[in-house]
C-alpha cells in the first residue's frame, strides 16, 4: 500500500498518452484523491513525442513529485526524449511495449536498475480486443488499474464519456481493451504490492481544472468584462475560455491583430469603465510594455497575465520557466512601478487573479500576474472553493459633489483619485500618456512631474503591508530559511515537509506579491535566518537578485536556480539545506560563529 | 459638461453652469471647445480641423460626455485635449486599438479617433486594415501633412519621393503611402477627404463620417506651416482643390473611387470618395446581438467554478 503514486507515460503523438492521463486524473478527482497532471510535448503541432506526468495522493500535494513510481514507455525513443522530466529510479516499476524488442534486463536507462521491468504486448492486446492498436492507451489504463488499484469504475466512466461521441461500438471495444489490461495485471502480479490506498473517508468530489482556465474563470468572477489579446503559447487557453464564456456575462473579447493592439484595446475598455484583462507570455510582455507605461501614467486599471515559458525570444515555448520576473518588474520605461503577483498552484490562481483585479481597480494601476507554463497547463484537483469568502473591489468613482468640480488626478492622502469614465456626466477629462496636472492638462513642469511620480508610486505602498500575500511556514526561529515562488513554491513546500521529517529546523517564505518588494515581511523572516536558499526556475536566480537589491539579506542566503524544464526536486533542496545546517553546527562546535548578516 | 484643463477658474465654472442648463440636444460649436490653448504653430492646418470638428459635433448634438475622442502622438494628436469630450491622448500609433476597446466596452459612445499620417500609416499602420475589417462604428480623422512636425521635420510615410528633410538630407528614396488607396483597398465603407482650405466641406465630411453607421475614414490635407512644402499650404490648396461632387463623382462607385484615389499626391479632391450604400454589419452590432442572445446563460458568477466539477 502506498499513499502517493507518481506515474510518467510517454509515446508518440498519436498514442493517446495524454488522453489516458486525462482519464486517470478525472477518475482520481471523482474518487476524492489529490492529483496533479502535467503534459509535455515536443514542439511539433502533430505527431512528435508526447508525455504526461501524473501524481495521485491521499494527501494534499503541491508538485508532480520527483522520481517516477511507475514509468510507461510505448516506445523508448520518445520516452528518452523527456530525460529528466521522466526520471526512473531504483523503486520505479517500468512498463513498456514488448514490440520495442528491448530485454527487461537491458533497458536503455544507463546506471539505473528499476524495481521491475515489465515487457507487455500492449499493441497486440489492443488489436486483439478492438481490431486496431489505437486503443493502446486504454490497455495501459487497464494495466495501471490492475497493478496499482486505481478505481476501475471511475476510469471506465471517463473512457465512456470521452468516446461516447464515436459510438457504442467504440466504447464497447475500449471496455474490452481496458478489461484485457486489468486481467493481464491480475495474472501477472507485481513482486511487492504497490496499490494506492483509498482516499480519506470524507472524500469530496474535487474540481479538476488547469491554471489558465482557473485564471479566466476567476477573472469573470472578479467582474472582468473585456479581454483583448493575441494567441501565444502557453497562455492561449485563457483567450479560448473567455471567447466562449465572457459573452454570457455581458462582456466582450477581441482577438487583436498583435500583442500591442490587444493591450491597447484593454486600456480602452478600462478607460470606458470596464474591468479588463490581457494574457500573454514573455515575448508578448515585451511588446506590451509601452502601453503598460501608458496605463501607469493615465492611472487606468488593467490585469496582464504573463504565462512564463523558456526564454528569451521563442526559447522553449512549451516548457515552464520563471525568467520573466525582471521583465515584469523592471521593464517599464520611466518611473513606473507596477504590482506583480504570482500564484503558486492552480488552486491559488483563483485568489491571486481575483486579488490582481482588486488591486488594479482599487489603486488604478496595471497589475501583472506571473503564471508559468507548469501551473497554466497542468491539471490539478482543487478542493471546492467557497467564492463567497472573496471580496470583489470596484474602482472609486467620483461622487456628485466631486463631479461638480472634478479633478481626475486630484492629489489625495492615499494617492488614489476618483475615476470617471465616458458616459458619466461632468466627469469629462483628458486621459493622457503626457505628464499632466491634477485636472489632466498636459504639463512639462518638473515640479508637477515629481509630484505625480510620487503620487503614483506612493499609492502602492499599502501593498507592502499585505502579509496575506505571503505564505510563511515552518519553525519561526529556524536558522535556515527557504524562499521560493510560483510553481516551484510547491516543491519548496514539500521540501519543507521532508526537512522536518529529517529533523531539520527550517522555515519557508513564499511571496505571492513580488513587487513592490515588501521589505518588512522579508526583514521579519530573516530575523532568525543565517543561511538558506532562494529556489526558482531561472538561470540567473531573478528573485534572489531582486531581493539582494531591495532587502538586507543574510550573507548565507544562496541561490538555487535552474533554467526551465530542468526539474528542481524536493530532495535536492533538502540536501542543500542539510549541508547548510550541518555546516552551522560544525562552526558552532569548533570556531566562533562568523558574522553572516 | 465642459471641463477645465487649467485651473478651475471662474470663467470655466460659468461655462459649466451655462452648458449644464441647456436642454438635451442643443449644442453649439463652442460647447465642444475646451479652454486648453493649442500648442500648434500659428497658421497650422490643425486649427481648421479642430474647428470643423466642433461644428460637426454641434450639428450632431451628442453631449460631450457621451463622446470619447482618442488620439496617438504627434502635433495633430493633441486634438482631443482641445475638445470637451472625454479625451485620450495615448501613445504613438495605438489610437485605433484603444478606440476599439472603448467602443466594444460601451457601444453607446460616439467614438472619434484622430492623428497624423505617421501615427496612422507608419508606426500604427498594422492597425488600420484590422480596424477596417472589424468595421466598428468609429470615425478616424487623419491629419496628413506629409512630414513629422513634432519631432522637427523628418520624413513621414506620405512624404514625396526625393523630399529632403532632417532625416533625408540627400533626398528620400521611397515612394509615399497613399492613404486613400490603403483604406479603399482594405474595404473601408466610408472614405472621404477634406482640407481646412474648405472649412464648410471639411465640417460636412466629418459630420457625414460620424453619421455613417460603420468605420469612416477621413483624410485631411492639413498643412504644416513650419516644415511643410510651400505648395501644400492652404493658399496653394485653394487653387488646386476640386470638389468630387462638382466633378460628378458617384460615391457608391468603389472602382471609380479607387481610380480617383490614384491621383493622391498630384491632385487634391475633396468630398466623399466612397460610401458603401449598403452598410455592412458593424462589430459593435455583433456585440449587441450576442449579448441579447447569451446574457444570463452562464452560471451565476459565484458558482462559476462549478463548471470544473468532473462528471
Amino acid at each position: 500500500m502506498t499513499n502517493d503514486l507518481v506515474i510518467g507515460m510517454a509515446g508518440s503523438g498519436g498514442d493517446g498518452i495524454v488522453s489516458a492521463g486525462e482519464s486517470l486524473i478525472t477518475a482520481a478527482a471523482l474518487e476524492g484523491y489529490h492529483a496533479i497532471m502535467t503534459k509535455s510535448f515536443g514542439s511539433q503541432i502533430r505527431g512528435g513525442e508526447s508525455s504526461c506526468r501524473l501524481r495521485i495522493s491521499t494527501q494534499p500535494i503541491y508538485s508532480t513529485g520527483g522520481t517516477l513510481d511507475v514509468a510507461v514507455a510505448l516506445n523508448w525513443e520518445d520516452f528518452l526524449k523527456f530525460g529528466a522530466e521522466l526520471p526512473v529510479g531504483g523503486h520505479t516499476v517500468v512498463i513498456y511495449e514488448s514490440k520495442t524488442g528491448v530485454q527487461p534486463d537491458r533497458l536503455p536507462l544507463p546506471g539505473v536498475t528499476p524495481a521491475a521491468a515489465l515487457s507487455v504486448s500492449i499493441g497486440d492486446m489492443a488489436k486483439a480486443t478492438t481490431g486496431t492498436d489505437r486503443a493502446k492507451n486504454t490497455v495501459v489504463l487497464g494495466l495501471l488499474a490492475g497493478w496499482f488499484g486505481i478505481a476501475r469504475e471511475a476510469i471506465l466512466a471517463g473512457i465512456r464519456k470521452r468516446l461516447e461521441k464515436k459510438g457504442v461500438e467504440v466504447v464497447e471495444a475500449n471496455r474490452r481493451a481496458f478489461d484485457a489490461g486489468v486481467e493481464y495485471a491480475e495474472q501477472h502480479p507485481l513482486g511487492s504490492a504497490r496499490t494506492i490506498a483509498s482516499p480519506a473517508a470524507d472524500k469530496e468530489v474535487k474540481l479538476l481544472v488547469d491554471g489558465n482556465e482557473m485564471c479566466a474563470a476567476a477573472a469573470i468572477f472578479a467582474g472582468c468584462e473585456f479581454f483583448g489579446g493575441y494567441p501565444i503559447t502557453p497562455s492561449s487557453e485563457i483567450m479560448h475560455y473567455l471567447s466562449r464564456e465572457i459573452w454570457k456575462y455581458g462582456g466582450a473579447m477581441l482577438q487583436a491583430e498583435d500583442e500591442i493592439a490587444g493591450i491597447g484595446a484593454v486600456v480602452g475598455a478600462s478607460f470606458a469603465g470596464k474591468k479588463a484583462l490581457t494574457a500573454t507570455s514573455g515575448p508578448g510582455l515585451s511588446l506590451k510594455t509601452e502601453i503598460l507605461g501608458l496605463a501607469t501614467i493615465a492611472e487606468l486599471p488593467l490585469v496582464c497575465v504573463d504565462v512564463q515559458r523558456g526564454g528569451p525570444s521563442t526559447g522553449i515555448p512549451t516548457k515552464s520557466e520563471q525568467s520573466d520576473l525582471f521583465a515584469a518588474t523592471f521593464s517599464a520605461h520611466g518611473d513606473a512601478a507596477r504590482p506583480v503577483l504570482a500564484p503558486i498552484s492552480v488552486a491559488d490562481t483563483f485568489p491571486v487573479t481575483v486579488e490582481a483585479f482588486n488591486i488594479a481597480e482599487y489603486y488604478q494601476t496595471p497589475v501583472i500576474i506571473l503564471s508559468d507554463q507548469d501551473i497554466a497547463q497542468r491539471k490539478e484537483t482543487v478542493d471546492p472553493i467557497d467564492t463567497k469568502r472573496f471580496r470583489v473591489v470596484e474602482r472609486r468613482r467620483p461622487s456628485e459633489t466631486e463631479l461638480a468640480e472634478y479633478n481626475r488626478f486630484r492629489f489625495t492622502e492615499s494617492g488614489v483619485s476618483p475615476i470617471s469614465h465616458p458616459g458619466m456626466k461632468n466627469g469629462n477629462y483628458l486621459a493622457s500618456g503626457i505628464e499632466h496636472n491634477e485636472h489632466g492638462a498636459p504639463t512639462a513642469s518638473g515640479e508637477m512631474h515629481a509630484k505625480m511620480n510620487e503620487k503614483r508610486i506612493r499609492k502602492l505602498d499599502p501593498l507592502k503591508r499585505r502579509r496575506d500575500l505571503f505564505v510563511i511556514q515552518g519553525d519561526p526561529d529556524a536558522p535556515v530559511g527557504l524562499i521560493s515562488w510560483g510553481s516551484v513554491a510547491g516543491v519548496a513546500m514539500e521540501a519543507l515537509q521532508l526537512a522536518h521529517e529529517q529533523g531539520l529546523k527550517v522555515k519557508l517564505l513564499i511571496p505571492k506579491l513580488l513587487y513592490p518588494v515588501a521589505e518588512a515581511v522579508y526583514q521579519d523572516f530573516f530575523a532568525s535566518v543565517k543561511r538558506g536558499l532562494v529556489v526558482e526556475q531561472s538561470h540567473q536566480g531573478q528573485l534572489y537578485r531582486t531581493l539582494r537589491m531591495f532587502v538586507e539579506m543574510p550573507g548565507g542566503m544562496e541561490s538555487l536556480a535552474k533554467s526551465g524544464s530542468n526539474p528542481i526536486l524536493a530532495s535536492e533542496i533538502v540536501d542543500r539545506l542539510r549541508t547548510m545546517a550541518l555546516g552551522m553546527q560544525r562552526k558552532r562546535a569548533y570556531e566562533p560563529e562568523p558574522e553572516l548578516g | 459638461m465642459s471641463r477645465s484643463r487649467n485651473s478651475a477658474d471662474s470663467k470655466e465654472m460659468q461655462n459649466i453652469m451655462s452648458t449644464a442648463a441647456k436642454p438635451l440636444g442643443v449644442y453649439v460649436a463652442k460647447d465642444y471647445r475646451s479652454d486648453l490653448k493649442p500648442i500648434w504653430c500659428p497658421g497650422c492646418g490643425d486649427f481648421g480641423v479642430v474647428t470643423a470638428i466642433y461644428r460637426a459635433l454641434a450639428a450632431i448634438g451628442r453631449p460631450p460626455h457621451e463622446i470619447a475622442f482618442v488620439s496617438g502622438i504627434g502635433c495633430s494628436s493633441r486634438i482631443p485635449g482641445y475638445t470637451t469630450a472625454y479625451g485620450f491622448n495615448s501613445v504613438h500609433g495605438r489610437a485605433l486599438p484603444i478606440a476599439q476597446g472603448i467602443k466594444i466596452a460601451n457601444p453607446d459612445l460616439l467614438v472619434l479617433v484622430a492623428g497624423g499620417d505617421g501615427d496612422g500609416f507608419s508606426i500604427g499602420g498594422n492597425h488600420v486594415p484590422h480596424t477596417i475589417r472589424r468595421n466598428l462604428d468609429i470615425t478616424y480623422i487623419v491629419m496628413d501633412n506629409q512630414i513629422y512636425g513634432l519631432t522637427k521635420g523628418q520624413l513621414s510615410p506620405t512624404s514625396a519621393r526625393g523630399l529632403k528633410t532632417a532625416s533625408s538630407q540627400m533626398g528620400s528614396l521611397e515612394d509615399p503611402v497613399n492613404p486613400l488607396m490603403y483604406v479603399l483597398g482594405y474595404g473601408a465603407p466610408f472614405v472621404a477627404q477634406g482640407t481646412p482650405a474648405d472649412m464648410e466641406g471639411l465640417a460636412a465630411v466629418i459630420e457625414e463620417g460620424i453619421r455613417y453607421p460603420g468605420f469612416a475614414f477621413i483624410n485631411v490635407q492639413s498643412p504644416c506651416v513650419t516644415y511643410g512644402l510651400p505648395d501644400s499650404q492652404l493658399k496653394a490648396q485653394k487653387e488646386i482643390m476640386q470638389s468630387l461632387k462638382q466633378l460628378g463623382h458617384d460615391p457608391s462607385d468603389r472602382l471609380k473611387a479607387i481610380d480617383l484615389a490614384q491621383d493622391y499626391g498630384t491632385k487634391l479632391y475633396t468630398g466623399v470618395f466612397y460610401r458603401n450604400p449598403n452598410p455592412p454589419q458593424t462589430f459593435d452590432a455583433g456585440v449587441r446581438e450576442r449579448h441579447a442572445a447569451l446574457k444570463g446563460t452562464g452560471l451565476a458568477r459565484e458558482n462559476i467554478l462549478q463548471m470544473f466539477v468532473p462528471h
